[in-house]
């Protein structure tokens, strides 16, 4: 069992080093973030305004808060380019080295995801502290530790999610050879129903139930909502761990499906 | 003219072709955009559940300055993308040769070689939707109003497409030019919003002004809604030929430092 986590923690430690190679990388796409919260800020102070004050029952703040902490969320859980990785590692043969070892091709690809958004979670801070002098006045996170008791979890199973998710497109190279039209379509799904546009809670009654049944709202919506006090009720929490679980066991099972239907079709050319 | 007009012909038969080729992409990608246009779209929607005015704004009002973003991306995407992107990467790889050795003017040549006909056929959805929003806020533009939309919106496909150029052109000193792809999608963001939204002066200069992302969609969609300003269109002509001009500049002095790179 230590001999296992071992293993895997020699790749963990391998992929933190080569991610640390393209921290500027990371701070550089941080920055160009800034530019997307900055058209946000402006988009939704103009919709405030237009309204009663608020949005949704929220005020501008903690709308505000809501972008911020999804844009922070992203850097440390959201697959960036994990599926076309995976989608190389399959189409130039490199993943013929792991059907003859003893490592599972999930757990090492995994491993790295989480050295990766380790290290581009914690330089994306440098840029949004270098904006936090204009970002304070929109900063309104609640009061409470149980945020963060009840919000972690859930930040957890939606990396298992988001990886999940992209290793499912990568394998997907087994049967096509270009994954690219796939993965912006989903994206466009995930950005729509992952509540990048706009906090799901402001769709009406009917949409957000059926929005809430969907994995892409346990990709980041769900942590993202606890962490800025837009989801408080208990039992609506236990409700959603409830059905994040059941996404995560129903992506694994899938992913496991795709990998060994997979592997019959896949030929290892050469030596 | 004439020689230019048949030579773009003789590209966009290879790029009609080669879709025919690759149906299912086609398809793929035809569907990718019209399902981030959807987005979009969508968005607008759900914000005015709970508002009534984006700066002054109304719904159908957004949605016609939306469509108006789209087209122009659309154009755009559809006219020059693919050509301008792979311009970057011919660069660094030395592929470049190929373009000087063709009959015709090098950034000509370079930046009209492939058509996007999925992004085309979209243009029509993007019309569809500003026709939409228009009848739904009762418009009934004049031929001399659709006549001057449509130069505005020329007008931006001219500026957006020299600041792409301009960007990418920058591969012949940088070497490299990737992650511009990314950073143009960002400034986009700001095309789709109203400009009296822009109140702080930093922004209104930079993305209203500096860069006229801004006022690219705006003064089309304006020119529906409010009616014709001759200084703001007069400016969007300018700005156009303005951006033009520095694109070429650019261009041609980059490609005096073009060496080649085969070996």
């Amino acid at each position: 069992m230590f001999a296992i986590f071992n293993k895997y923690r020699q790749v963990f430690l391998t992929g933190l080093q080569s991610n640390i190679v393209y921290r500027f990388n990371f701070a550089v796409r941080g920055f160009f973030s800034l530019f997307h919260l900055a058209a946000v800020v402006i988009l939704w102070s103009a919709a405030s305004l237009g309204g009663s004050g608020g949005i949704g029952g929220f005020s501008l703040a903690q709308t505000i808060t809501y972008f911020i902490t999804l844009l922070i969320l992203q850097f440390f859980i959201s697959a960036f380019n994990e599926d076309y990785q995976i989608s190389e590692e399959i189409r130039n043969g490199l993943i013929n080295q792991f059907l003859l070892k003893p490592i599972n091709y999930f757990a090492y690809r995994f491993s790295i995801f989480v050295a990766a958004r380790l290290v581009s979670g914690l330089v994306v801070i440098v840029p949004l502290l270098f904006a936090l002098p204009v970002l304070r006045e929109y900063l309104a996170f609640p009061h409470d530790c149980r945020v963060l008791l009840f919000g972690l979890p859930a930040m957890a199973m939606s990396a298992v999610i988001q990886f999940s998710i992209a290793y499912c497109f990568g394998l997907l190279s087994f049967w096509f050879l270009e994954i690219q039209g796939f993965v912006i379509l989903s994206m466009a799904l995930e950005t729509l129903l992952g509540g990048q546009m706009f906090p799901l809670d402001l769709l009406p009654e009917w949409a957000y139930a059926i929005a809430r049944c969907l994995p892409f709202y346990y990709q980041m919506y769900f942590p993202a909502a606890i962490f800025t006090g837009r989801l408080t009720d208990p039992t609506l929490i236990f409700q959603g761990y409830g059905i994040q679980v059941a996404w995560v066991i129903a992506l694994l099972l899938v992913n496991q499906v795709l990998w060994s239907r997979g592997l019959r079709r896949h030929t290892a050319v050469g030596g | 003219m004439l020689h230019y007009a048949k030579i773009w012909a003789a590209s966009a038969r290879y790029s009609i072709t080669r879709t025919l080729m690759f149906r299912g992409d086609f398809f793929v990608w035809s569907l990718v955009e019209l399902f981030w246009m959807s987005v979009n779209i969508l968005t607008i929607t759900i914000i005015y559940e709970h508002t009534h005015a984006i700066a002054g704004w109304t719904k159908y009002q957004m949605v016609l300055l939306v469509g108006t973003s789209m087209l122009i991306q659309r154009f755009l995407m559809g006219f020059f993308w693919s050509s301008i992107f792979e311009m970057g990467r011919n660069i660094r790889s030395g592929n470049f040769d190929f373009y000087l050795a063709q009959p015709g003017n090098v950034m000509f040549m370079a930046t009209t070689r492939k058509l996007d006909p999925d992004s085309l056929l979209n243009s029509l959805v993007a019309a569809a939707v500003v026709i939409y929003a228009a009848r739904q806020l009762g418009l009934d533009p004049s031929a001399v109003q659709i006549a001057l939309y449509a130069l505005m919106v020329l007008c931006g496909v001219v500026i957006h497409y020299s600041i792409l150029v301009l960007s990418i052109s920058l591969a012949f000193w940088l070497t490299s030019a990737q992650g511009i792809e990314g950073s143009y999608f960002t400034l986009t963001e700001f095309s789709r919003l109203p400009r009296a939204a822009f109140t702080g002066i930093a922004t209104q200069i930079l993305f209203v002004w500096l860069l006229p992302v801004v006022m690219v969609t705006n003064v089309p969609a304006s020119l529906l809604v409010q009616g014709f300003d001759l200084t703001l269109s007069a400016w969007l002509f300018g700005s156009a030929l303005v951006w033009f001009a520095a694109a070429i500049f650019v261009f041609n002095r980059g490609l005096r430092r073009y060496t080649s790179a085969s070996s």
